[in-house]
């Protein structure tokens, strides 16, 4: 768990701080960004394990913004956090290939949980393909 | 397919031996007095009896030979088509891609100065923007057609309960819209799986998605989780929606294959299923009361079993 780096992606800024603070108050290494376009960006020169990305956001939505990272960084695993859910949407962003939904107002031990099994998969991912964390 | 079940052999014929010794025995009490009749009888009726239950159990072996005949028989079809249409789906993306660009181009072109003033340039804009509106249709599907090719499986532990509760909780509020209600039989204390979760996800949703849609307004889908013989885990989703007919329910795991009006669906979202649960190493089947909904369920291995398939 020490080397796991998280990247939250929303647009609403209260609610990126305090999931920040209280992820790093947990002992992860936790950044935020409040865009898609952001996102995509940091992703390019930072490592980041496991992107918690809302679904909801102006500009690139978080669809979208799944859809071209993980065509960018195949290995990064994606939460979705989503305020309403819809069976429409959610077949949407298993299908682009993210890791798993958690529900706004996302519970904390329930992220965690979700965060450390993504991550538990991105690193059998890369053991398969002969890459070891970086 | 082969619903009926031929015996490898005569039935006559099995009972061959049972016959000679009566007619042997009959043979003796006419030369010999009835009581050795009698103790003829006793042979034949242990041939009998043996015979019938070796041919009983011929009778089951068959059957579930051509059970399991027909299961390979529609996971290999699948793999075909699923092949074919991969195949397919790889040629046509480089032509989508071009129309695509090109039309894009086209609009970029229609913004500069010496068009700008051209009479239908409205029209034109929006004609080639509908193109790029149906060109990204087309990606989509041969997107899924791929991933449909190359799905690949990650194992991880997975408490199937939660994630069945976590897939329902995402569409509840959706089909609550609805006056779909969402019965929860889970089993307490059922056994963890090893297993790709995502793929799970995508399957649960999809079933769900089938489910609601079926029903439309006003109804129920109940999802049972439970621990089958063999130490499988079952996951069972059952709607009380409009059923499938009996000429549709063999058809319904093939790819393309849909009910729904043209643009509705892609009929891509059960054979992806199919080929997900498969790669799990489990099975999914289909049944159906016509006017009384339908039952999807799922089978996955627990453990261990799964490990060596996965990993490929």
């Amino acid at each position: 768990m020490e080397n796991l780096r998280v990247l939250v992606v929303d647009d609403e800024a209260d609610f990126l701080e305090t999931i920040v603070m209280r992820l790093r108050r947990r002992k992860i290494d936790a950044s935020g960004v409040d865009s898609g376009k952001k996102a995509l960006e940091i992703v390019e020169n930072e490592r980041f394990d496991v992107v918690v990305l809302d679904v909801l956001m102006p500009g690139l939505d978080g669809i979208e913004t799944l859809k071209l990272l993980k065509k960018k960084k195949p290995f990064i695993e994606v939460i979705i956090l989503t305020g309403h859910g819809s069976v429409e949407s959610g077949l949407q962003g298993m299908q682009f290939g993210a890791f798993d939904y958690i529900m706004k107002p996302a519970d904390l031990d329930e992220l965690l949980e979700k965060i450390q099994q993504a991550y538990e998969r991105k690193r059998i991912h890369e053991e398969r393909h002969g890459l070891s964390g970086e | 397919m082969a619903s009926k079940t031929e015996l490898p052999f005569n039935t006559v014929q099995s009972y061959t031996s049972s016959i000679l010794i009566v007619l042997a025995a009959l043979l003796l009490g006419f030369t010999n007095g009835p009581w050795y009749f009698a103790g003829g009888l006793l042979p034949a009726l242990v041939s009998f009896l043996g015979t019938r239950e070796l041919l009983d159990k011929v009778r089951k072996a068959n059957e579930q030979k051509c059970f399991l005949d027909e299961q390979l028989i529609q996971s290999r079809k699948l793999a075909d088509i699923g092949e074919l249409s991969s195949g397919i789906a790889h040629e046509i993306n480089n032509p989508l891609a071009i129309i695509g660009q090109e039309s894009e181009w086209g609009i970029h072109l229609l913004q500069t100065d010496e068009l700008r003033d051209f009479k239908q340039v409205n029209d034109l804009t929006d004609s080639l923007r509908e193109i790029t509106r149906q060109v990204e249709r087309c990606k989509e599907i041969t997107h899924r057609l791929l991933n449909f090719a190359k799905i690949e499986t990650l194992l991880q532990r997975v408490d199937v309960n939660r994630l069945v509760e976590d897939m329902t909780k995402l569409v509840e509020r959706e089909t609550k819209q609805h006056r779909i209600h969402i019965v929860r039989r889970f089993q307490k204390d059922l056994p963890p799986v090893v297993s790709d979760a995502p793929l799970l996800r995508q399957v649960i949703l999809n079933l769900l998605h089938n489910a609601a849609y079926a029903i439309q307004k006003d109804g129920a889908i109940t999802l049972t989780t439970r621990l089958a013989d063999q130490g499988q885990v079952e996951i069972i989703v059952t709607d009380t929606g409009s059923g499938i007919s009996e000429e549709h329910l063999s058809k319904i795991f093939n790819p393309f294959f849909t009910t729904k009006p043209p643009g509705k669906g892609t009929g891509l979202g059960l054979s992806i299923c199919q080929r997900i649960i498969d790669k799990l190493g489990g099975h999914i089947s289909v049944t159906c009361e016509p006017g009384h909904g339908t039952t999807f369920t799922i089978r996955l291995p627990q453990l261990l079993d799964i490990r060596q398939k996965g990993e490929v």
